[in-house]
């Protein structure tokens, strides 16, 4: 506790982000920690948070994990789950929002906590409901078999109508036609859930989406027009209010805003009995824009919240950042760190001397992240907007999103995660023991019309991504890029889970985009990785 | 188009050798479809590509303010261009202006990326392969005065031009919220969209046309779009070929849409 309150201490003084962080900080000194597990051992409270416990969420709080502590940062002060909307179980099946969305992981659901509550819980957690926490919904509940792609992987389903039909609900006319060539959870073949089946669904399996730092994820302040930049289609927009929005929610972009997308969980993951109300509803936006997570703590290092730290580090940094800013330049950077770790010096004790090595590295990783220029090449809607195939640039032209990481505007991009050649799939041998989970799309694209420019008028995919949504072929199996904070506390990464760590993620790129990073450059970038 | 090349021209090492067998004249156009090259150097790589034994520069990369902008390897590129007098660049005799278009169909033989090699750099810079200085390579000048726009008046024409064979891209949605302002600037009660199908007369002689559907996709794509933004006024929509024969001057500007608002 002894680092934990120093570092709140130094928050305090912090009269640089004094004024702006009045209300927090008020919080902080009054709650913050009260009760907050230990980050070595003690009497921790459990870092799960069921529903309907009636526990405030208080205005700043840590969690364990391998990497250090998250911060979960509540700007406008404690908040009261009691009643809460995005606490409570408001549906059918037992589930709040918090049950896939966690403080302890960054509000998203890593998999250590999806098998602890396995193991728990026996099985019996609402997060394992049916409905989507099965593999399909009509396998025994108390058999891990029936939940193995969340067991193992931390997916859970997510059955679209095919065709896909547009907000208004009519049906859109997809250029391609889709088979299932590959179905490990039988769902796509089944005769009720199935793509020819009696509800006319397809399944993917996906992970829950951080729901933090949503201020900067629904930002409509770059590049939001009524049409698309990357491709001149219609931007979705507000039903609210009429007025197009960035479209950078959900891995297919399919909800265009905070409110359509809580009513659209409530339904499909909550099943609820009836829509959420307007009041409802506005608290869950609420809570959801002002929420911030991070890592604030890193056992290699050290303090991420430090006011003489990199500026672009820890949860109170995201709550005072602009959102809607193009950092993938030198005036704002993604992650601001002014080179604050680039040359510390070798004195101390060995802890000292360990933590400004380790600083080092995170500093070192952010330049390979910012400034390693690789070829990134057949990259749908990033090759395709302009700027030539190839391009020779840097991660941060994919993830220029000043502080998170994202893409700035209208962001699902097919990076490979879930089109083959680049998606990981298990070796297909006779001396294999392990045989592919993710079901398999072939996707036929209309010959009337132009091919997908990188992967022709044939694609095999394990998720169409924002195809499934727009009925486009150049849309297979494009995803919309993820945000990078809380990462320590929410493995596994990509869209379908393919990367069960960091390192892993590492790997992929320099994979597909053959960077051939060396292994100190992987090093480093998996310690930055870990300090977002 | 706005021209820059004087710029890359004045900063370039321009030190490749001439290949031509048939040296190009100055002035002449040329238009062919051919594979783009890439060449690395010390910064931004060079698009270069080859037509009858000689290698011309197409662009350099930047970012998406560019006029001219990178073609695709793995695709072949229609080039639209005027020979420039303008020492050559990367190896390269430069085309000023020029217009590139991505052939749609995949072609794995355009997969040519040459290595940077010291006798072919480029000292004008406008964006480094990495993060940018803060602005667009080709933003305006946000010091330049800037003069007061004239509120337009009567009926209004406006054209968009596309890729050969391609709908609505990238490169529209600028030219989609023009309409729509100058749409609702004039009050608009009616318009008229007109989908055009291009051909383009080669070099070589050969006549290159678009598929026959393309000006009425084009027409119809453009006209649900303005609808589906809130332009609330009847459209008429039509299409039909270019409405000149192909002859190699400027033959881009048959693939285009025409929008025609009226008050």
């Amino acid at each position: 506790m002894t680092v934990l309150a120093s570092s709140i201490l130094k928050g305090v003084i912090w009269t640089r982000r004094l004024v702006r962080l009045a209300p927090l900080l008020a919080a902080l000194a009054a709650t913050a920690l009260m009760g907050q597990p230990s980050p070595k051992g003690g009497a921790a409270l459990s870092q799960w948070w069921a529903p309907g416990e009636d526990r405030p969420l208080p205005a700043y709080v840590e969690y364990v994990n391998a990497s250090g502590r998250l911060g979960i940062l509540n700007a406008s002060g404690e908040i009261a789950t009691d009643g809460h909307p995005f606490f409570e179980p408001i549906g059918t099946n037992g589930r709040a929002c918090v049950s896939c969305h966690q403080p302890a992981d960054g509000m998203s659901l890593a998999l250590s906590s999806i098998l602890r509550r396995w193991q728990d819980s026996k099985g019996t957690d609402p997060i394992f409901a049916a409905i989507d926490g099965m593999d399909c919904p009509d396998g025994a509940p108390a058999d891990p078999a029936s939940h193995s792609l969340l067991l193992e992987r931390g997916l859970f389903r997510i059955a679209l109508p095919w065709p896909p039909v547009d907000a208004a609900g009519r049906r859109i006319t997809p250029e391609f036609t889709l088979e299932v060539v590959r179905d490990p959870t039988g769902c796509n073949t089944h005769p009720v859930y199935g793509v020819a089946g009696e509800r006319h669904e397809v399944s993917v399996y996906r992970r829950p989406r951080p729901a933090a730092n949503l201020r900067y994820v629904a930002s409509s302040r770059f590049g939001v027009t009524p049409f698309i930049g990357k491709t001149g289609a219609l931007s979705a927009v507000d039903p609210d209010t009429g007025r197009p929005v960035n479209m950078n929610m959900m891995a297919d972009a399919r909800e265009p805003t905070l409110k359509t997308q809580a009513q659209s969980a409530a339904h499909g993951h909550l099943e609820v009995a009836q829509p959420l109300s307007p009041e409802q509803l506005g608290r869950i936006r609420d809570f959801e824009l002002q929420l911030y997570a991070a890592e604030a703590y890193s056992d290699g290092a050290g303090d991420l919240n430090a006011p003489d730290g990199p500026s672009g580090l820890g949860p109170r940094a995201m709550a005072e950042g602009a959102d809607g800013v193009l950092g993938n330049n030198t005036t704002r950077f993604v992650f601001p760190m002014e080179d604050k770790w680039a040359d510390l010096p070798e004195t101390g004790d060995a802890a000292q001397r360990g933590r400004n090595a380790f600083r080092m590295s995170v500093q070192r990783g952010h330049d390979v992240f910012f400034f390693r220029t690789f070829w990134i090449g057949d990259a749908m809607h990033i090759n395709t907007v302009g700027l030539g195939n190839p391009i020779k640039r840097t991660c941060a032209t994919c993830h220029g999103m000043h502080m998170t990481g994202m893409d700035t505007a209208n962001g699902w991009m097919d990076l490979g995660t879930t089109n083959h050649p680049w998606a990981l799939e298990p070796p297909e041998s006779p001396w294999a023991a392990k045989r592919p989970e993710l079901p398999l799309f072939k996707i036929t694209c209309r010959e009337d019309l132009p091919p997908h420019p990188f992967l022709g008028r044939t694609i095999y995919t394990q998720d169409p991504g924002r195809a499934l949504i727009s009925g486009k072929c150049e849309d297979v199996g494009a995803i919309v890029i993820q945000q990078f904070r809380g990462l320590a506390a929410r493995a596994p990464y990509f869209s379908n889970g393919s990367a069960a760590s960091r390192r892993d993620v590492v790997d992929f790129y320099d994979r597909r985009f053959n960077i051939r990073f060396t292994e100190q450059e992987k090093v480093d970038l998996v310690n930055f990785l870990s300090v977002l | 188009m706005r021209s820059y090349y004087r710029g890359w021209m004045l900063g370039a090492l321009a030190l490749g050798p001439a290949l031509a067998a048939a040296a190009p004249k100055p002035g002449e156009r040329l238009s062919f479809v051919a594979c783009p090259i890439v060449r690395d150097t010390r910064s931004v790589p060079c698009w270069l590509s080859e037509y009858a034994g000689e290698t011309y520069y197409l662009t350099i990369q930047s970012d998406v303010s560019a006029a001219v902008q990178p073609p695709m390897l793995g695709h072949r590129v229609l080039v639209e261009g005027v020979v420039s007098d303008a020492p050559r660049i990367c190896g390269g005799v430069v085309l000023a202006p020029v217009r590139l278009s991505v052939m749609p169909e995949r072609d794995g033989n355009c997969n040519t990326l040459l290595p940077a090699d010291d006798r072919y750099t480029i000292d004008f810079n406008p964006r480094p392969p990495g993060p940018s200085a803060g602005r667009l390579a080709f933003a305006p000048d946000r010091a330049a005065p800037v003069s007061p726009s004239q509120r337009p008046e009567g009926p209004q024409t406006i054209e968009l031009y596309f890729d050969f064979d391609k709908g609505v891209s990238f490169r529209h949605p600028a030219d989609l919220v023009a309409i729509l302002e100058r749409a609702r600037q004039i009050a608009a009660t009616r318009g008229v969209v007109t989908g055009m199908r291009g051909a383009h007369r080669l070099s070589d002689g050969a006549l290159l046309e678009e598929s026959d559907s393309i000006g009425q996709r084009r027409a119809e794509e453009v006209a649900r779009l303005l609808t589906g933004a809130g332009l609330e006024i009847p459209l008429s929509v039509g299409w039909k070929d270019g409405e000149r024969e192909a002859d190699g001057v400027d033959d881009w500007r048959s693939r285009r849409v025409t929008v025609v608002l009226e008050p």
